[in-house]
Protein backbone atom coordinates (compact mmCIF):
# COMPACT_ATOMS: atom_id res chain seq x y z
CA UNK A 1 0.00 0.00 0.00
CA UNK A 2 1.11 3.52 -0.97
CA UNK A 3 1.63 6.30 2.45
CA UNK A 4 -1.88 7.78 1.49
CA UNK A 5 -3.69 4.79 0.64
CA UNK A 6 -2.69 4.29 4.43
CA UNK A 7 -3.58 7.03 5.42
CA UNK A 8 -7.21 7.19 3.70
CA UNK A 9 -8.26 3.67 3.78
CA UNK A 10 -8.35 4.52 -0.07
CA UNK A 11 -7.23 7.09 -1.79
CA UNK A 12 -9.05 10.13 -1.60
CA UNK A 13 -10.50 12.48 -3.73
CA UNK A 14 -7.60 14.59 -5.51
CA UNK A 15 -8.37 18.50 -4.42
CA UNK A 16 -6.70 21.62 -5.34
CA UNK A 17 -6.79 24.75 -4.09
CA UNK A 18 -7.24 28.36 -5.70
CA UNK A 19 -5.99 31.46 -3.81
CA UNK A 20 -6.89 34.70 -5.21
CA UNK A 21 -5.60 38.03 -4.06
CA UNK A 22 -4.54 37.69 -0.92
CA UNK A 23 -3.08 40.27 1.24
CA UNK A 24 -1.65 40.28 4.99
CA UNK A 25 -0.41 43.14 6.83
CA UNK A 26 0.79 43.66 10.45
CA UNK A 27 0.18 47.21 11.15
CA UNK A 28 1.78 49.62 8.69
CA UNK A 29 3.56 46.52 7.98
CA UNK A 30 2.88 44.73 3.88
CA UNK A 31 3.89 40.71 4.35
CA UNK A 32 1.55 39.51 1.38
CA UNK A 33 1.12 41.78 -1.21
CA UNK A 34 -2.02 40.48 -3.53
CA UNK A 35 -0.83 37.17 -4.01
CA UNK A 36 -3.18 34.45 -6.03
CA UNK A 37 -2.08 30.94 -6.68
CA UNK A 38 -3.64 28.06 -8.20
CA UNK A 39 -2.54 24.61 -7.12
CA UNK A 40 -4.31 21.84 -9.58
CA UNK A 41 -5.20 18.66 -7.67
CA UNK A 42 -2.42 15.89 -7.75
CA UNK A 43 0.04 18.44 -7.94
CA UNK A 44 3.18 19.55 -6.30
CA UNK A 45 4.02 23.57 -6.05
CA UNK A 46 7.51 24.32 -4.26
CA UNK A 47 7.64 28.04 -3.22
CA UNK A 48 11.27 28.92 -3.26
CA UNK A 49 12.54 32.78 -2.61
CA UNK A 50 14.72 34.67 0.20
CA UNK A 51 14.15 35.03 3.74
CA UNK A 52 11.07 37.65 4.52
CA UNK A 53 9.76 37.04 1.20
CA UNK A 54 6.54 35.91 3.34
CA UNK A 55 6.52 32.23 1.82
CA UNK A 56 5.95 31.38 4.71
CA UNK A 57 2.83 33.67 5.97
CA UNK A 58 1.40 33.05 2.61
CA UNK A 59 1.82 29.01 3.02
CA UNK A 60 0.10 29.68 6.83
CA UNK A 61 -3.02 31.66 5.06
CA UNK A 62 -3.94 28.93 3.70
CA UNK A 63 -5.39 27.11 6.61
CA UNK A 64 -5.81 30.50 8.25
CA UNK A 65 -3.07 30.38 11.08
CA UNK A 66 -2.69 33.88 10.26
CA UNK A 67 -5.60 35.13 8.59
CA UNK A 68 -5.13 37.25 5.67
CA UNK A 69 -6.87 41.30 5.24
CA UNK A 70 -8.33 40.14 1.86
CA UNK A 71 -8.99 37.65 -0.94
CA UNK A 72 -10.72 34.48 -1.30
CA UNK A 73 -9.74 30.56 -0.75
CA UNK A 74 -11.48 27.93 -2.38
CA UNK A 75 -11.09 24.81 -1.91
CA UNK A 76 -13.42 21.54 -2.09
CA UNK A 77 -16.58 23.70 -2.91
CA UNK A 78 -15.81 25.70 0.07
CA UNK A 79 -14.80 29.46 -0.57
CA UNK A 80 -13.94 31.56 2.59
CA UNK A 81 -13.26 35.12 2.44
CA UNK A 82 -11.47 35.79 5.26
CA UNK A 83 -11.64 39.50 5.08
CA UNK A 84 -15.00 38.49 6.25
CA UNK A 85 -16.41 36.68 8.98
CA UNK A 86 -15.59 33.10 8.72
CA UNK A 87 -18.29 30.64 9.82
CA UNK A 88 -17.31 27.71 12.30
CA UNK A 89 -17.90 25.31 9.33
CA UNK A 90 -16.12 26.57 6.68
CA UNK A 91 -13.16 26.84 9.08
CA UNK A 92 -13.49 23.12 10.34
CA UNK A 93 -13.86 21.76 6.59
CA UNK A 94 -10.65 23.71 5.73
CA UNK A 95 -8.58 22.50 8.37
CA UNK A 96 -9.97 18.88 7.64
CA UNK A 97 -9.16 19.34 4.06
CA UNK A 98 -5.97 20.67 5.04
CA UNK A 99 -2.61 18.98 6.95
CA UNK A 100 0.46 21.11 7.63
CA UNK A 101 4.09 19.78 8.88
CA UNK A 102 5.31 22.93 10.65
CA UNK A 103 9.82 23.78 10.54
CA UNK A 104 9.85 22.89 14.51
CA UNK A 105 8.22 19.74 14.13
CA UNK A 106 5.32 20.47 17.25
CA UNK A 107 4.40 17.31 18.10
CA UNK A 108 2.77 16.91 21.54
CA UNK A 109 5.76 16.39 24.09
CA UNK A 110 3.24 14.92 26.62
CA UNK A 111 2.19 11.91 24.47
CA UNK A 112 3.88 9.12 23.01
CA UNK A 113 4.42 8.74 19.23
CA UNK A 114 1.30 6.58 19.01
CA UNK A 115 -1.18 8.86 20.67
CA UNK A 116 0.26 12.03 19.04
CA UNK A 117 -1.17 10.59 15.59
CA UNK A 118 -4.26 8.79 16.96
CA UNK A 119 -5.63 11.39 19.87
CA UNK A 120 -6.42 13.89 17.04
CA UNK A 121 -8.07 11.40 14.91
CA UNK A 122 -10.37 10.46 17.99
CA UNK A 123 -11.10 14.12 18.29
CA UNK A 124 -10.76 15.58 15.07
CA UNK A 125 -12.98 12.95 13.23
CA UNK A 126 -14.53 10.69 16.20
CA UNK A 127 -12.55 7.60 15.10
CA UNK A 128 -12.60 4.76 17.83
CA UNK A 129 -9.14 4.30 20.16
CA UNK A 130 -8.87 1.05 18.07
CA UNK A 131 -9.76 2.52 14.74
CA UNK A 132 -7.33 5.16 15.21
CA UNK A 133 -4.55 3.74 16.92
CA UNK A 134 -4.28 0.99 13.83
CA UNK A 135 -4.61 3.89 11.57
CA UNK A 136 -1.44 5.15 13.34
CA UNK A 137 0.63 2.06 13.54
CA UNK A 138 -0.33 1.73 10.11
CA UNK A 139 1.59 4.97 9.25
CA UNK A 140 4.03 4.64 11.64
CA UNK A 141 5.34 1.62 10.31
CA UNK A 142 5.03 3.26 6.55
CA UNK A 143 7.24 6.18 7.63
CA UNK A 144 9.80 3.22 9.30
CA UNK A 145 8.90 4.23 12.91
CA UNK A 146 6.93 1.71 14.33
CA UNK A 147 9.15 0.81 16.93
CA UNK A 148 8.82 4.10 18.25
CA UNK A 149 4.93 3.83 18.76
CA UNK A 150 5.41 4.20 22.64
CA UNK A 151 8.74 6.77 22.51
CA UNK A 152 8.17 10.18 23.48
CA UNK A 153 9.17 12.42 21.16
CA UNK A 154 11.63 13.87 23.32
CA UNK A 155 13.47 10.57 22.98
CA UNK A 156 12.85 10.86 19.04
CA UNK A 157 15.86 12.45 16.52
CA UNK A 158 14.59 15.34 14.27
CA UNK A 159 14.55 13.07 11.56
CA UNK A 160 12.10 10.94 13.20
CA UNK A 161 10.13 13.99 15.13
CA UNK A 162 9.16 15.55 11.27
CA UNK A 163 8.23 11.78 10.08
CA UNK A 164 6.01 11.33 13.17
CA UNK A 165 4.67 14.95 12.42
CA UNK A 166 3.97 13.75 9.00
CA UNK A 167 2.13 10.80 9.82
CA UNK A 168 -0.40 12.75 12.62
CA UNK A 169 -1.20 15.34 9.65
CA UNK A 170 -1.55 12.33 7.14
CA UNK A 171 -3.93 9.95 9.19
CA UNK A 172 -6.54 12.99 9.67
CA UNK A 173 -7.16 11.84 5.81
CA UNK A 174 -5.73 15.63 4.41
CA UNK A 175 -6.28 15.83 0.75
CA UNK A 176 -3.64 18.79 0.58
CA UNK A 177 -0.36 18.67 2.60
CA UNK A 178 1.33 22.50 3.47
CA UNK A 179 5.48 21.96 4.70
CA UNK A 180 6.51 25.17 6.22
CA UNK A 181 10.37 24.40 5.84
CA UNK A 182 10.15 21.10 7.13
CA UNK A 183 13.94 20.12 6.75
CA UNK A 184 15.78 23.22 8.04
CA UNK A 185 15.55 22.39 11.42
CA UNK A 186 17.18 18.91 10.41
CA UNK A 187 21.17 18.13 9.62
CA UNK A 188 21.34 17.44 5.65
CA UNK A 189 21.89 13.76 6.22
CA UNK A 190 18.70 13.31 8.63
CA UNK A 191 16.79 15.96 6.14
CA UNK A 192 16.93 13.46 3.48
CA UNK A 193 14.45 10.61 5.69
CA UNK A 194 11.98 13.42 5.90
CA UNK A 195 12.41 14.02 2.14
CA UNK A 196 12.52 10.76 0.92
CA UNK A 197 8.96 10.29 2.91
CA UNK A 198 7.47 13.65 1.24
CA UNK A 199 8.50 12.45 -2.46
CA UNK A 200 6.70 9.01 -2.00
CA UNK A 201 3.44 11.04 -0.73
CA UNK A 202 3.96 13.09 -4.10
CA UNK A 203 4.49 9.92 -6.18
CA UNK A 204 1.58 9.13 -4.72
CA UNK A 205 -0.61 12.14 -5.75
CA UNK A 206 -0.92 14.07 -2.84
CA UNK A 207 -1.51 17.48 -3.73
CA UNK A 208 1.31 19.48 -1.85
CA UNK A 209 2.68 23.10 -1.14
CA UNK A 210 5.91 22.92 0.08
CA UNK A 211 8.09 25.72 1.68
CA UNK A 212 11.62 24.68 1.26
CA UNK A 213 15.25 26.19 0.63
CA UNK A 214 16.04 22.36 -0.93
CA UNK A 215 16.49 23.41 -4.32
CA UNK A 216 17.26 19.62 -5.72
CA UNK A 217 13.76 18.70 -4.28
CA UNK A 218 11.80 21.94 -5.71
CA UNK A 219 13.61 20.54 -8.94
CA UNK A 220 13.00 17.00 -8.85
CA UNK A 221 9.85 16.52 -7.33
CA UNK A 222 7.88 19.79 -8.05
CA UNK A 223 5.64 20.46 -10.79
CA UNK A 224 4.96 24.09 -10.48
CA UNK A 225 8.13 26.17 -8.96
CA UNK A 226 6.64 29.09 -7.11
CA UNK A 227 9.48 32.26 -6.14
CA UNK A 228 8.60 34.78 -4.17
CA UNK A 229 9.98 38.09 -2.89
CA UNK A 230 9.22 41.17 -1.22
CA UNK A 231 5.98 40.17 -0.21
CA UNK A 232 4.80 38.92 -3.79
CA UNK A 233 5.31 36.14 -6.10
CA UNK A 234 7.53 37.15 -9.01
CA UNK A 235 8.19 34.26 -11.12
CA UNK A 236 6.70 30.60 -11.64
CA UNK A 237 6.38 27.90 -13.68
CA UNK A 238 8.45 24.93 -14.84
CA UNK A 239 10.80 24.04 -11.72
CA UNK A 240 13.93 23.69 -14.51
CA UNK A 241 12.81 25.92 -17.09
CA UNK A 242 13.18 28.68 -13.79
CA UNK A 243 16.18 27.19 -12.87
CA UNK A 244 17.93 26.78 -15.65
CA UNK A 245 16.47 30.23 -17.24
CA UNK A 246 15.32 32.34 -14.72
CA UNK A 247 13.25 35.65 -16.18
CA UNK A 248 13.38 37.61 -13.10
CA UNK A 249 16.93 39.32 -12.17
CA UNK A 250 15.44 39.06 -8.37
CA UNK A 251 14.86 35.30 -9.30
CA UNK A 252 18.42 35.04 -10.54
CA UNK A 253 20.12 36.40 -8.00
CA UNK A 254 18.43 34.05 -5.45
CA UNK A 255 19.03 30.85 -7.30
CA UNK A 256 22.92 32.35 -7.96
CA UNK A 257 23.24 33.04 -3.86
CA UNK A 258 21.76 29.25 -3.36
CA UNK A 259 22.88 27.13 -5.67
CA UNK A 260 26.55 28.25 -5.61
CA UNK A 261 26.53 27.46 -1.81
CA UNK B 1 21.26 19.46 79.32
CA UNK B 2 18.49 20.80 81.20
CA UNK B 3 16.48 22.74 78.92
CA UNK B 4 17.12 19.76 76.12
CA UNK B 5 14.54 18.03 78.43
CA UNK B 6 12.65 21.03 79.03
CA UNK B 7 11.98 20.82 75.18
CA UNK B 8 11.07 17.27 75.41
CA UNK B 9 8.46 18.24 78.04
CA UNK B 10 6.98 20.49 75.67
CA UNK B 11 7.14 18.10 72.55
CA UNK B 12 3.70 16.19 72.63
CA UNK B 13 1.64 20.03 73.07
CA UNK B 14 3.66 21.69 70.30
CA UNK B 15 3.00 18.15 68.17
CA UNK B 16 -0.40 18.36 68.72
CA UNK B 17 -0.48 22.13 67.31
CA UNK B 18 2.16 21.03 64.16
CA UNK B 19 -0.63 18.29 63.55
CA UNK B 20 -3.21 21.47 63.12
CA UNK B 21 -1.47 23.33 61.17
CA UNK B 22 -0.52 20.60 58.50
CA UNK B 23 -4.13 20.30 58.33
CA UNK B 24 -5.39 23.03 57.66
CA UNK B 25 -2.90 23.50 55.33
CA UNK B 26 -3.24 20.21 53.66
CA UNK B 27 -7.21 21.02 53.27
CA UNK B 28 -5.99 24.92 51.73
CA UNK B 29 -3.86 23.25 49.05
CA UNK B 30 -6.08 20.52 48.57
CA UNK B 31 -9.61 22.51 47.70
CA UNK B 32 -7.52 25.62 47.16
CA UNK B 33 -5.30 24.15 43.92
CA UNK B 34 -8.68 22.52 42.17
CA UNK B 35 -10.13 25.47 42.55
CA UNK B 36 -6.63 27.66 41.32
CA UNK B 37 -7.20 25.99 38.61
CA UNK B 38 -11.00 27.15 37.46
CA UNK B 39 -9.54 30.39 38.54
CA UNK B 40 -6.51 29.95 36.22
CA UNK B 41 -8.69 29.04 33.42
CA UNK B 42 -11.64 31.84 34.12
CA UNK B 43 -8.92 34.24 33.84
CA UNK B 44 -8.32 32.82 30.44
CA UNK B 45 -12.07 32.78 29.06
CA UNK B 46 -12.60 34.73 25.95
CA UNK B 47 -15.97 35.45 28.22
CA UNK B 48 -15.43 38.91 29.67
CA UNK B 49 -17.45 38.50 32.39
CA UNK B 50 -16.24 35.39 33.31
CA UNK B 51 -12.76 37.01 33.32
CA UNK B 52 -13.90 39.84 35.42
CA UNK B 53 -14.95 37.53 37.86
CA UNK B 54 -11.99 35.09 38.02
CA UNK B 55 -9.80 38.44 37.95
CA UNK B 56 -11.97 39.71 41.08
CA UNK B 57 -11.25 36.87 43.16
CA UNK B 58 -7.49 36.03 41.96
CA UNK B 59 -6.77 39.62 43.33
CA UNK B 60 -8.37 40.04 45.94
CA UNK B 61 -6.80 37.10 47.09
CA UNK B 62 -3.50 38.18 46.30
CA UNK B 63 -3.93 41.65 46.99
CA UNK B 64 -5.33 41.50 50.57
CA UNK B 65 -3.21 40.29 53.32
CA UNK B 66 -4.36 36.72 53.83
CA UNK B 67 -4.69 38.50 57.84
CA UNK B 68 -7.72 40.61 56.51
CA UNK B 69 -9.37 37.79 54.69
CA UNK B 70 -9.27 35.64 57.85
CA UNK B 71 -10.70 38.39 59.83
CA UNK B 72 -13.33 38.90 57.33
CA UNK B 73 -14.45 35.41 57.32
CA UNK B 74 -14.21 35.07 61.02
CA UNK B 75 -15.25 38.74 62.35
CA UNK B 76 -16.79 40.49 59.51
CA UNK B 77 -19.14 37.21 58.08
CA UNK B 78 -21.28 37.10 61.55
CA UNK B 79 -22.39 40.60 60.82
CA UNK B 80 -24.23 38.34 57.98
CA UNK B 81 -25.58 35.94 59.81
CA UNK B 82 -22.42 33.36 58.53
CA UNK B 83 -20.73 32.39 61.72
CA UNK B 84 -17.69 29.85 61.24
CA UNK B 85 -15.63 27.84 64.06
CA UNK B 86 -12.22 29.21 63.68
CA UNK B 87 -10.61 26.54 62.19
CA UNK B 88 -13.44 26.52 59.34
CA UNK B 89 -12.70 30.39 58.83
CA UNK B 90 -8.70 29.51 58.57
CA UNK B 91 -9.61 27.17 56.59
CA UNK B 92 -11.64 29.06 54.20
CA UNK B 93 -9.28 32.06 54.10
CA UNK B 94 -6.12 30.13 53.41
CA UNK B 95 -8.06 28.33 50.40
CA UNK B 96 -8.65 31.69 49.13
CA UNK B 97 -5.33 32.69 49.15
CA UNK B 98 -4.03 29.21 47.85
CA UNK B 99 -6.23 29.18 44.92
CA UNK B 100 -5.54 32.90 44.50
CA UNK B 101 -1.61 32.34 44.17
CA UNK B 102 -1.72 29.04 43.04
CA UNK B 103 -4.19 30.10 39.67
CA UNK B 104 -1.44 32.89 38.70
CA UNK B 105 1.38 30.43 38.58
CA UNK B 106 -0.94 27.83 36.39
CA UNK B 107 -1.84 30.52 34.29
CA UNK B 108 1.69 31.28 33.77
CA UNK B 109 2.53 27.71 33.53
CA UNK B 110 0.05 26.95 30.73
CA UNK B 111 0.76 30.77 28.84
CA UNK B 112 4.95 29.76 28.81
CA UNK B 113 3.82 26.54 26.66
CA UNK B 114 4.99 27.32 23.17
CA UNK B 115 3.19 28.51 20.14
CA UNK B 116 3.77 25.77 18.30
CA UNK B 117 1.41 24.00 20.21
CA UNK B 118 -1.40 25.95 19.42
CA UNK B 119 -0.64 25.93 15.80
CA UNK B 120 -0.16 22.74 15.37
CA UNK B 121 -3.63 21.98 17.24
CA UNK B 122 -5.32 24.30 15.18
CA UNK B 123 -3.75 23.25 11.93
CA UNK B 124 -5.01 19.60 13.14
CA UNK B 125 -8.73 21.39 13.53
CA UNK B 126 -8.91 20.41 17.19
CA UNK B 127 -11.44 22.22 19.09
CA UNK B 128 -10.78 24.85 21.40
CA UNK B 129 -11.59 22.74 24.49
CA UNK B 130 -9.34 19.97 23.27
CA UNK B 131 -6.86 22.27 22.80
CA UNK B 132 -6.86 23.38 26.39
CA UNK B 133 -7.77 20.37 28.29
CA UNK B 134 -5.77 18.15 26.24
CA UNK B 135 -2.87 19.91 25.11
CA UNK B 136 -2.14 23.21 27.02
CA UNK B 137 -3.11 22.21 30.59
CA UNK B 138 -1.15 18.83 30.82
CA UNK B 139 2.07 20.87 29.79
CA UNK B 140 1.44 24.38 31.80
CA UNK B 141 0.88 22.02 34.21
CA UNK B 142 4.39 20.48 34.12
CA UNK B 143 5.98 23.28 34.33
CA UNK B 144 3.83 24.98 37.31
CA UNK B 145 4.94 22.01 39.37
CA UNK B 146 7.72 23.65 41.15
CA UNK B 147 5.72 27.00 41.86
CA UNK B 148 3.04 24.92 43.21
CA UNK B 149 5.18 23.33 45.36
CA UNK B 150 6.68 26.53 46.44
CA UNK B 151 3.19 27.81 46.96
CA UNK B 152 2.11 24.70 49.55
CA UNK B 153 5.47 25.73 51.94
CA UNK B 154 3.89 29.34 51.85
CA UNK B 155 0.43 27.93 52.88
CA UNK B 156 2.22 25.74 55.28
CA UNK B 157 4.17 28.55 57.05
CA UNK B 158 0.83 30.64 56.63
CA UNK B 159 -1.34 28.71 58.46
CA UNK B 160 0.64 30.78 61.43
CA UNK B 161 -1.64 33.71 61.15
CA UNK B 162 -4.81 31.16 62.15
CA UNK B 163 -2.70 31.82 65.91
CA UNK B 164 -4.64 35.23 65.38
CA UNK B 165 -8.56 33.93 65.91
CA UNK B 166 -7.11 31.73 68.32
CA UNK B 167 -6.96 28.05 66.36
CA UNK B 168 -5.09 25.82 68.17
CA UNK B 169 -2.32 25.21 66.03
CA UNK B 170 1.69 25.21 66.45
CA UNK B 171 1.82 28.82 66.96
CA UNK B 172 -0.40 29.17 69.17
CA UNK B 173 0.10 26.21 70.94
CA UNK B 174 3.83 28.15 71.45
CA UNK B 175 2.10 30.79 72.74
CA UNK B 176 0.24 28.94 75.39
CA UNK B 177 3.07 26.92 76.41
CA UNK B 178 5.60 30.36 76.97
CA UNK B 179 3.01 31.46 78.87
CA UNK B 180 2.88 29.38 81.46
CA UNK B 181 6.28 29.76 82.29
CA UNK B 182 7.62 33.07 80.30
CA UNK B 183 10.04 30.80 78.57
CA UNK B 184 9.78 32.56 75.01
CA UNK B 185 12.52 32.47 73.80
CA UNK B 186 13.23 28.43 73.72
CA UNK B 187 9.73 28.00 73.07
CA UNK B 188 9.85 29.83 69.94
CA UNK B 189 12.67 28.61 68.71
CA UNK B 190 11.44 25.22 69.14
CA UNK B 191 8.24 26.43 67.33
CA UNK B 192 10.55 27.58 64.40
CA UNK B 193 12.40 24.59 64.18
CA UNK B 194 9.21 22.58 63.70
CA UNK B 195 8.16 25.15 60.93
CA UNK B 196 11.31 24.92 59.74
CA UNK B 197 11.60 20.72 59.54
CA UNK B 198 8.78 20.82 57.26
CA UNK B 199 9.68 23.70 55.19
CA UNK B 200 12.92 22.62 54.39
CA UNK B 201 12.96 19.09 53.09
CA UNK B 202 9.96 20.27 51.19
CA UNK B 203 12.26 23.36 49.32
CA UNK B 204 14.73 20.29 49.53
CA UNK B 205 12.06 18.17 47.10
CA UNK B 206 11.19 21.45 45.06
CA UNK B 207 14.57 22.18 43.78
CA UNK B 208 14.63 18.55 42.66
CA UNK B 209 11.76 18.54 40.69
CA UNK B 210 12.61 21.96 39.43
CA UNK B 211 16.00 20.28 38.35
CA UNK B 212 14.27 17.10 37.14
CA UNK B 213 11.84 19.16 35.14
CA UNK B 214 14.26 21.23 33.68
CA UNK B 215 16.15 18.39 32.43
CA UNK B 216 13.48 16.56 30.69
CA UNK B 217 12.22 19.50 28.97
Amino acid sequence: MTLSEIANGKLAPRTGIRLDNISKRYGDHLVIDDVSLNVEPGTVTALIGPSGAGKSTFLRCINLLERPDSGTIQVDHHTIEPGKVINAKDLAALRRTVGMVFQSFNLFPHMSALKNISFPQQKVLGRSKEEADERALQLLERVGLKDKAHQHPGRCSGGQQQRIAIARALALDPSIMLFDEPTSALDPEVGLEVLAVMRELADDGMTMIVVTHEMQFARDVSDTLVVMADCKIIEQGDPRAIMSDPQEDRTRRFLRAVLER
Amino acid sequence: MNWLIEWAGYLPQLMSGLGVSLMIAGVSIVAGYPLGLVLSVMVQHRNLAVRTLGLAVVEIGRGAPALVILYLFYYGLPKFGIAFESITAACLALIWNSAAYSSEIMRAGMQSVARGQHEASAALGLSRGHTFFRVIMPQGMRSAIPGLMGVAIQMFQGTSLAYAIAVPELMKSAYNIGSQDFNYLQIFALAGICYAAISMPATWITVYFEKRLARHT
